[in-house]
């Protein structure tokens, strides 16, 4: 119980970081800019995770003042941020508990912020399996993902579904942790 | 291929007579490897270009040791023999260093124009096997000894060899997924697409005169037509949602391939243009990656309708769906023997995949590699080898081995990843 409460907890403000550090543009874009372009380029697992934490962190410090500046855009071009990924076990497309808790915010979102943004829904897949049948898992998953946000008021003719199996992984890596970041549904707003 | 080959069966009476008579036993059991010297050609012009004619011996003693029939070495012959009639050689020399057949050739290279003549011996019986004269440009070099390894499997065993038959594959070597084709041996690749998206699973058409393969060109996977003489590329199935794992028919009439507009992975049947879609499976499950029977009577595809991924077979309309694997967890990739006696398909073992033949009625499944990780086999015209996708600690990329498993060889060369190889038909 105590373990679900931190969970929710941690999620929660991971969400509001996330959020805040997206409604703000500007501040994103400057921050990207200052890495180190070397650091960027190195694409282990373990610091392409790292990498987001500042952004993250140092957001909201500057968040007061360009929300002052400029309203939510509701059309932006990293709108895609506003989503966070949907992770899945090996060899299912069934939503777990906190799989339904991430989408739940995202349909929030989409319902506040954008309810007639196009999204696609992204299903992939870890390295391991088939080429073949992870094409077909991944859709499978990005699907679960789809008629869940429909169930939640997301208008269906909004949504999309696109599988890239193990194509597009999100880390590279063959160890558990690379893998369960790559199974996973992410959430793109198209034009 | 621009080529313009004439094929001359020279002395087709002795050969006739040969194969009336009974093959060689090549494969009895007990008999010891048969030993093939093959001679570099020798050269009719004056100023011979004996550098690149070399290339005729090594891709005959290449092609006739993977085909494990025989064991093949390049041998400079000692004799200044000329002619060919076999009252001209000395066999003496051959039959001393332990030789029972014997590759001699000759060639002319002039102005780019290639003359050569193959010649098979049989050196204990003191006698011609076959011969064959080919005609065409220095660039043919390769593919017309590939022809005459194939025409010695002929003698041998009365059935041509697969070895001026190509590989289509997935390579990354431009930084993306891209299709390309190459000679079995891994020579000559070359890319077929050069989209900068993702290209999957090529698969010909039973003329090897096109390439089937699914593209996010378009931003959707979808599948498209491909012509390997020239660029002609034509969309074939665009459906919502997933258009992959193509097969052409063996009769060429037909493709089938999973599609997913239904919600979910269903197999279906399409004419090569795209038109009358005929749904063959209806179940909540995923269904995909079909392969014909060789007689396009049946085929065999994978489905997770008992949970993991299985192989199971139907007939080509759809009725009587059968399992076929029975054991392993998750088996995917089946791929149908030209003679039709065989599967051959991947089994996830531990962390990675094998290959495995199997009957088609479920009996005598055989485990093929035991290094590494090995996907996606697919046959040779003849049925005498498989290619397949391996990662191993000696080199990932494109390998072939032999029907039993015996022989693999890492065939595919050069920058990236090679993935899902697939053979062209004769």
């Amino acid at each position: 119980m105590k373990k679900t409460m931190i969970t929710l907890l941690a999620s929660i403000s991971m969400f509001a970081l996330l959020t805040a550090g997206c409604a703000n543009k500007e501040a994103v874009k400057k921050e990207e800019a200052v890495v180190p372009p070397v650091a960027v380029e190195k694409a282990e697992p373990t610091k392409a995770v790292e990498q987001t934490q500042p952004v993250e962190e140092t957001a909201p410090v500057q968040d007061a003042v360009v929300s002052a500046v400029a309203p939510q855009d509701t059309q932006s071009p990293v709108a895609e941020n506003r989503f966070e990924a949907v992770y899945f076990d090996f060899d299912k497309s069934d939503l777990r508990q906190d799989s339904r808790d991430v989408l739940s915010k995202n349909a929030d979102v989409i319902l506040k912020s954008l309810p007639n943004a196009k999204i696609q829904i992204e299903g992939h897949t870890d390295e391991r399996g088939s080429a073949e049948y992870n094409l077909a898992l991944g859709e499978h998953r990005a699907k679960s993902a789809q008629k869940y946000l429909i169930t939640l008021g997301v208008k269906a003719e909004n949504l999309s579904v696109i599988s890239y199996g193990e194509e597009k992984p999100a880390v590279s890596g063959s160890d558990e942790g690379a893998w369960a970041k790559n199974r996973r549904a992410e959430f793109v707003v198209v034009k | 291929m621009k080529i313009f080959l004439a094929l001359l069966l020279l002395l087709a009476s002795s050969a006739s007579l040969y194969a009336q008579s009974g093959y060689i036993e090549v494969t009895a059991p007990g008999n010891r490897q048969l030993k093939m010297a093959v001679a570099p050609p020798r050269s009719l012009d004056v100023s011979p270009d004996s550098a690149s004619a070399g290339i005729a011996s090594d891709v005959i003693a290449y092609d006739m040791n993977l085909s494990g029939l025989v064991a093949a070495e390049i041998h400079t012959e000692q004799s200044a023999d000329k002619g060919f009639p076999p009252a001209d050689i000395d066999f003496v020399p051959w039959l001393s260093a332990g030789f029972d057949m014997l590759v001699r050739s000759e060639y002319s290279l002039k102005n780019g124009r290639l003359t050569i003549e193959f010649r098979l011996f049989d050196v204990i019986n003191r006698k011609l096997i076959t011969a064959k004269r080919y005609l065409g440009t220095a660039k043919d070099l390769r593919r017309v000894s590939h022809a005459f390894a194939d025409e010695i499997l002929l003698a041998l065993t009365g059935e041509k060899g697969p070895f001026t038959t190509r590989i289509a594959y997935v390579s990354t070597q431009t930084g993306n997924k891209e299709i390309f084709v190459m000679d079995w041996d891994g020579h000559n690749p070359l890319p077929l697409t050069k989209n900068g998206s993702i290209n999957l699973n090529p698969a010909f058409s039973p003329d090897g005169r096109e390439i089937l393969f699914t593209s996010y060109k378009r931003r959707n996977p979808d599948l498209y037509r491909r012509s390997l003489s020239n660029t002609a590329e034509v969309a074939v199935s665009r459906s919502k949602g997933l258009n992959i794992t193509g097969s052409w028919s063996p009769d060429g009439s037909k493709i089938a391939l999973a599609l997913s507009k239904d919600g979910d992975a269903e197999i279906y049947t399409i004419g090569k243009d795209g038109s009358h879609p005929t749904r063959l499976t209806i179940n909540p499950a995923l269904d995909l990656n079909p392969a014909w029977s060789p007689d396009g009577k049946q085929l065999a595809f994978v489905s997770d309708r008992l949970g993991k991924p299985q192989i199971f077979v139907m007939n080509a309309d759809g009725s009587g769906v059968k399992r076929l694997t029975i054991s392993g967890s998750y088996n995917v990739n089946p791929s149908w023997s030209p003679k039709g006696d065989k599967i051959a398909y991947s089994r996830m073992t531990g962390g990675g995949f094998n290959i495995f033949v199997i009957a088609p009625d479920g009996s005598s499944d055989t485990q093929l590699t035991f290094d590494g990780s090995n996907e996606n086999p697919s046959w040779s015209a003849d049925g005498r080898f498989i290619a397949f996708g391996s990662k191993r600690s000696s080199g990932n990329g494109v390998y072939v081995m032999r029907a039993d498993g015996a022989g693999q060889a890492k065939v595919s060369h050069g920058k990236g990843g090679h993935f899902q190889p697939v053979w062209s038909a004769r």
